[in-house]
């Protein structure tokens, strides 16, 4: 039923009416949100769009390319620290300095890919891992950027307009996020994102094919940070401050989460991790508030723990989450809605 | 396939169930009060690196526990949210703007961590939610002048004044150093004792600083030692305090040692260095001989009795909020952010309390600037040796 009878089928965005249809619709609820929800929600919903560009990003890296990155808080705090500096000491508009953001961590993206041309699995984690910490260490030793207390961001503006309000952020940082999706779906299309996906099946075959190697291997590094690079110039104004101390190892490994528990190798599936997993992070400091399984927690972890128990329950959700999707999902979210879609493509009969 | 739709129906029902509890703000006049009702928000880390610290905000919660029991402020509860953000600024200003956006706080009290207060403070400030006792003594919460924020945590450049004054003064002595951590913790505190000699024309014996992640401080030691200083001030981190003294007593170096107030748990410190603690001085700003604290203690065997710590930082948790209560108490029924700020600053030489001359006036909210000193004993036992010691520089 999935069946394609020419090249151009395969390459277009909006492969079926439905799909088309399920987009705009989509796209429509994300413009009207603002005028539906509160602030607090608005500003989840903008920390899971700015997970969600590091999510597409880092599965270009691990899902599609197949290589491991255990440093992206590093090319967030890159993206972050860059943005913010070029605005405040370059002086230079934010138009020019999100981008510039991105790029300036998308070099160095492509530093830390050549090391990766030799290093496989472990032994590349281990190295992207040095790098995530590498950077924090430095950005808080130097006076430039501010040192331990960090640096204040100053707002988005595009010319006389700034993005005060949390509607206004929203409007600029789901833009972001949408253009960016968009622009990921379509690189996959393409022959970048064929020869990264076949560079993750076989390097030898890839290699046959006459995809170059070490070229693919960098320009996925730099693609992978300058996604992190963006969205950690999206988080500095979401926060309107940066300090060195939250871009640590947990946040690199909540990124990997969230792209496993999506689903490796699907923009989709990245979404839905973020979206999942940034929900959860917030939602489950106040699971003691939910309605019968809060009290009902609180009491447990009274009787049995110490008093912080309670605390330590995202923790325990998050393993749980992963180690069940490693056993009955290895597809992730992702893995789930394809078996759902397929259920209700065959509903009537 | 059937299972993939029932472990889809499983996540979303769990999702809302989570969904639900956010209260829904009222249309009332005043954010956060109501006739029976005044709501307070602390965040600070339960999980994570400085999990440690989560015990503030838990104290925090025995004292509005203990306040309810008495009958409130003025025929108002306390409704306390304490909330986990595992020290990550992300999730300090999530929580912040459920406060004020969702929950509807009337204020803030405590709040561990610099750079998470760092990224909330303006947000706070812009929607005029008081704040009071952020807890550290970084100089961002008082300087520039903030109108809605009551510092109640003695900065460090104006603690490491007064040591450094009173290791001058009172001990005699002439050759200072300095070994401190090499941030703005840190960093702050060398600008106290360094403003303090210049006023006498004096320089330190040496600044050592020390990396947050340095394990071998021999280097530090013997550089200490070359300085032939009689007194070494610390502003370090509680296993840097323990090292230093170990490695210097190797290498024959033993000078009087003076200690930032964050290091100022006695009991905890003689255990890690095994006894090498005994003679050192630090300082501390919770006044352990107040009345309150064998109240404040029964009160925690009665609404939390599975606290195993109960000491510095769990104390720490009701010192932060006193102030608050008080500046509620005088603001009387008619409670509104405007008479809070006002009756805050009415607040002058207050000692009812765990501290010491709390007062705010309408041009400086820096509320204290005191701090006594005590000595190590045997068994890590406290022994006062100074009255407060207040602090005079610009």
């Amino acid at each position: 039923m999935d069946m394609k009878r020419d090249y151009y089928e395969d390459i277009q965005l909006f492969r079926t009416k439905t799909v088309l249809i399920a987009s705009v619709l989509s796209l429509a609820a994300l413009a009207v949100l603002p005028f539906m929800v509160g602030g607090y929600t608005l500003y989840i919903v903008n920390l899971i769009a700015i997970n969600a560009i590091v999510a597409i990003g880092l599965n270009i890296l691990v899902g599609y390319t197949g290589q491991i990155s255990l440093g992206h808080a590093g090319f967030f705090a890159i993206g972050a620290y860059s943005c913010v500096l070029l605005m405040v000491k370059g002086g230079v508009p934010f138009v020019i300095a999100l981008p510039a953001a991105g790029l300036i961590s998308a070099l160095f993206g492509f530093l830390l890919g050549l090391p990766s041309l030799r290093l496989e699995g472990p032994y590349l984690a281990i190295a992207t891992l040095g790098f995530g910490m590498a950077v924090t260490q430095i950005i808080s030793h130097s006076e430039f950027t501010g040192g331990h207390m960090g640096i204040e961001a100053p707002r988005m503006s595009f010319g006389p307009f700034e993005a005060r309000t949390g509607p206004q952020q929203y409007a600029v940082i789901m833009s972001v996020a949408v253009i960016m999706t968009i622009a990921a779906v379509n690189l996959m299309k393409t022959r970048v994102g064929r020869a990264f996906v076949a560079i993750r099946d076989s390097e030898i075959a890839a290699e046959a094919m006459g995809v170059n190697l070490s070229w693919f291997k960098t320009l996925s590094f730099a693609v992978s940070a300058f996604y992190t690079g963006v969205a950690g110039a999206l988080m500095a104004f979401a926060l309107e401050h940066v300090s060195a101390g939250s871009f640590n190892l947990i946040l690199s490994i909540t990124f990997l989460a969230m792209v496993i528990v999506g689903g490796l190798g699907s923009v989709m599936g990245a979404i839905m991790g973020a979206a999942l997993l940034t929900y959860l992070q917030i939602k489950l400091q106040i699971v003691q508030e939910a309605p019968l399984i809060g009290p009902f927690l609180l009491e447990v972890s009274k009787r049995f723990f110490n008093p912080a128990g309670l605390a330590n329950i995202q923790s325990i959700v998050f393993g749980a989450i992963m180690i069940a999707i490693v056993i009955f999902e290895p597809l992730g979210m992702h893995g789930i809605y394809l078996r759902i879609k397929r259920y209700w493509r065959m509903w009537p009969f | 396939m059937k299972r993939g739709i029932f472990s889809a129906v499983i996540m979303i029902c769990t999702l809302m169930t989570l969904g639900v509890p956010n209260a829904v703000m009222s249309a009332d006049a005043v954010r956060g009060v109501t006739d029976s009702e005044i709501l307070i928000g602390q965040w600070g880390p339960q999980t994570g690196p400085a999990a440690l610290w989560g015990t503030v905000g838990r104290a925090t919660g025995v004292y509005f526990d203990l306040l309810n029991s008495e009958g409130g402020i003025h025929g108002r509860k306390i409704k306390y949210f304490n909330r986990d953000d595992a020290y990550q600024p992300m999730k300090t200003k999530a929580i912040v703007k459920e406060f004020v956006e969702n929950i509807g706080v009337f204020g803030v009290v405590g709040g561990v961590g610099t750079s998470t207060g760092m990224a909330v403070r303006d947000y706070l400030a812009e929607h005029k939610v008081p704040w009071v006792s952020p807890a550290t003594g970084s100089s961002h919460w008082s300087q520039p002048f903030q109108k809605y924020i009551f510092a109640t945590f003695p900065q460090y450049h104006q603690e490491a004044y007064v040591l450094t004054e009173y290791a001058v003064e009172k001990l005699g002595k002439k050759k200072i150093a300095f070994f401190y951590q090499n941030d703005d913790y840190g960093k702050e505190g060398l600008t106290g004792a360094k403003q303090y000699l210049e006023s006498k024309g004096m320089t330190l014996a040496a600044e050592v600083p020390v990396e947050v992640t340095d394990t071998d401080l021999k280097t530090h030691a013997l550089k200490l030692k070359e300085s032939g200083a009689e007194v070494v001030i610390m502003w370090v981190l509680p296993k840097h305090g323990a090292i230093i003294l170990g490695v210097s007593k190797a290498i024959g170096f033993s000078p009087q040692w003076i200690s930032c107030s964050t290091l100022s748990d006695p009991d905890l410190m003689f255990n890690v260095t095994k006894g090498l603690w005994k003679g050192v001085m630090y300082a501390n700003f919770v006044n352990m001989e107040s009345p309150n604290i064998k109240k404040y203690l029964e009160a925690q065997k009665k609404f939390a009795p599975n606290e195993k710590y109960t000491g510095l930082f769990f104390l720490a948790g009701f010192y932060f909020a006193e102030p608050m209560v008080e500046g509620l108490r005088r603001a009387g029924k008619d409670l509104t952010v405007d008479s809070f700020v006002k009756a805050m600053e009415t607040i002058e030489g207050w000692n009812d309390w765990l501290g010491y001359n709390c007062t705010f006036t309408a041009t400086d909210h820096q509320g204290v600037k005191s701090v006594y000193m005590e000595q190590c004993g045997d068994d890590g036992a406290r022994i006062k040796i100074t009255d407060w010691l207040v602090y005079k520089g610009k």
